[in-house]
């Protein structure tokens, strides 16, 4: 009996230790593929800002994002990775520059597309994008 | 160990004294909590302002409060069993771009400026047949919610009429900004209607003629 119990660990142990080098791999990798902080330094806006405007904004009842309460909508694509989007909304590089154009003209950049030109003054969207790219 | 753990219940339940010592604990428990509250509600010391955000601790249970009421409350509903007809959801909309849309938006369409003031602010309801049953949408329209400036339009509304709206609310997944304003058009209603105005909706400038945006890096 014990010894059947013995064996059968040893079997589980090595697809286990597997699995977990695969995790370690993925998590390692996951953390020098980032390379945030060069795009957004100096760019200025306020993340803690930018939050209570994307409360005010209510951008989470169409998007998902972490750290917002309540924001788990399911209309446009997550932010909680936005930082490492490659393009906003299908046709701009994402740059803060052009993260601040969208998000003051989406219907300029997409005509007819189903976010809203809700009025942001530029210094409003400079703190939204700070958040978005702060976003981990 | 049960036996024990039975014992010393027994035990408790029996001493008078222990039993005194753990009704004086539970009353001045109940005190402490009514002195904190009298604190809190005289001393002005909770803010009721809206442009202060809820603390995240307040928004989550405030917000799961609600969710669950309407859970719990919308179980008695019947919904109608036939589908929802385009009659229903033409007069839906037409209801809901003159009551609904100034603080709930639409497609591609802003709230109305002053909406980025309320606290909560109100949703945009894209995705609300998603988050909802139709009963569920039903309570929520007909009964209004609580502190949230959410009316009861079941006080000014006929039960058809808040069909109609819920039945505007299962179709808006399905309608793109384009149809919403078709839909505006087709009901003789202001297009631009809750257009960013000058001040901007959250209290920004109106923005200038677009730059062009960057191309790349």
């Amino acid at each position: 009996m014990t010894s059947d119990r013995r064996q059968d660990r040893s079997t589980h142990v090595i697809p286990l230790l597997g699995a977990l080098a695969i995790a370690s791999a993925v998590t390692l990798c996951g953390c020098v593929q980032r390379p945030v902080e060069p795009k957004w330094a100096n760019f200025g806006g306020d993340p803690a800002r930018g939050a209570v405007l994307i409360g005010r904004a209510s951008c989470g009842a169409c998007h998902e994002m972490s750290g917002i309460e309540g924001a788990n909508g399911q209309v446009g694509p997550p932010l909680g990775t936005f930082a490492h989007r490659t393009m906003i909304a299908g046709v701009l590089p994402n740059t803060p520059g052009n993260l601040v154009y969208w998000l003051r003209h989406p219907q300029a950049v997409v005509p007819g597309n189903a976010m809203p030109d809700v009025g942001l003054s530029d210094a409003q969207a400079r703190d939204i994008a700070a958040y978005l790219y702060a976003e981990r | 160990m049960v036996s024990g753990l039975w014992r010393a219940i027994e035990g408790f339940l029996t001493s008078p004294r222990l039993l005194l010592l753990w009704f004086a604990g539970v009353l001045s428990g109940l005190l402490a909590m009514g002195l904190g509250a009298i604190v809190v509600i005289e001393g002005g010391l909770f803010n009721a302002t809206a442009s202060t955000p809820h603390s995240p601790v307040v928004a989550l249970a405030a917000h799961t409060a609600f969710i669950r009421s309407v859970q719990v409350r919308a179980k008695g509903v019947k919904a109608p069993t036939a589908p929802f007809t385009a009659a229903q959801v033409a007069a839906g909309f037409r209801d809901y771009d003159a009551s609904c849309a100034a603080c709930h938006g639409g497609p591609g369409i802003p709230r109305a400026d002053w909406a980025g003031g309320m606290t909560p602010t109100p949703p945009y309801l894209e995705d609300a047949a998603r988050r909802w049953r139709p009963e569920e949408l039903y309570w929520i329209v007909g009964q209004g919610v609580k502190m949230t400036a959410m009316p009861a339009w079941g006080e000014t509304r006929s039960d058809a009429e808040l069909w109609n709206l819920v039945a505007f609310l299962k179709a808006l997944p399905d309608i793109t900004t384009t149809d919403y304003l078709r839909m505006r058009t087709a009901a003789g209603r202001p297009r631009a209607l809750n257009a960013p105005p000058a001040s901007g909706a959250l209290g920004g400038a109106r923005p200038a003629p677009p730059p062009l945006p960057e191309t790349g890096g």
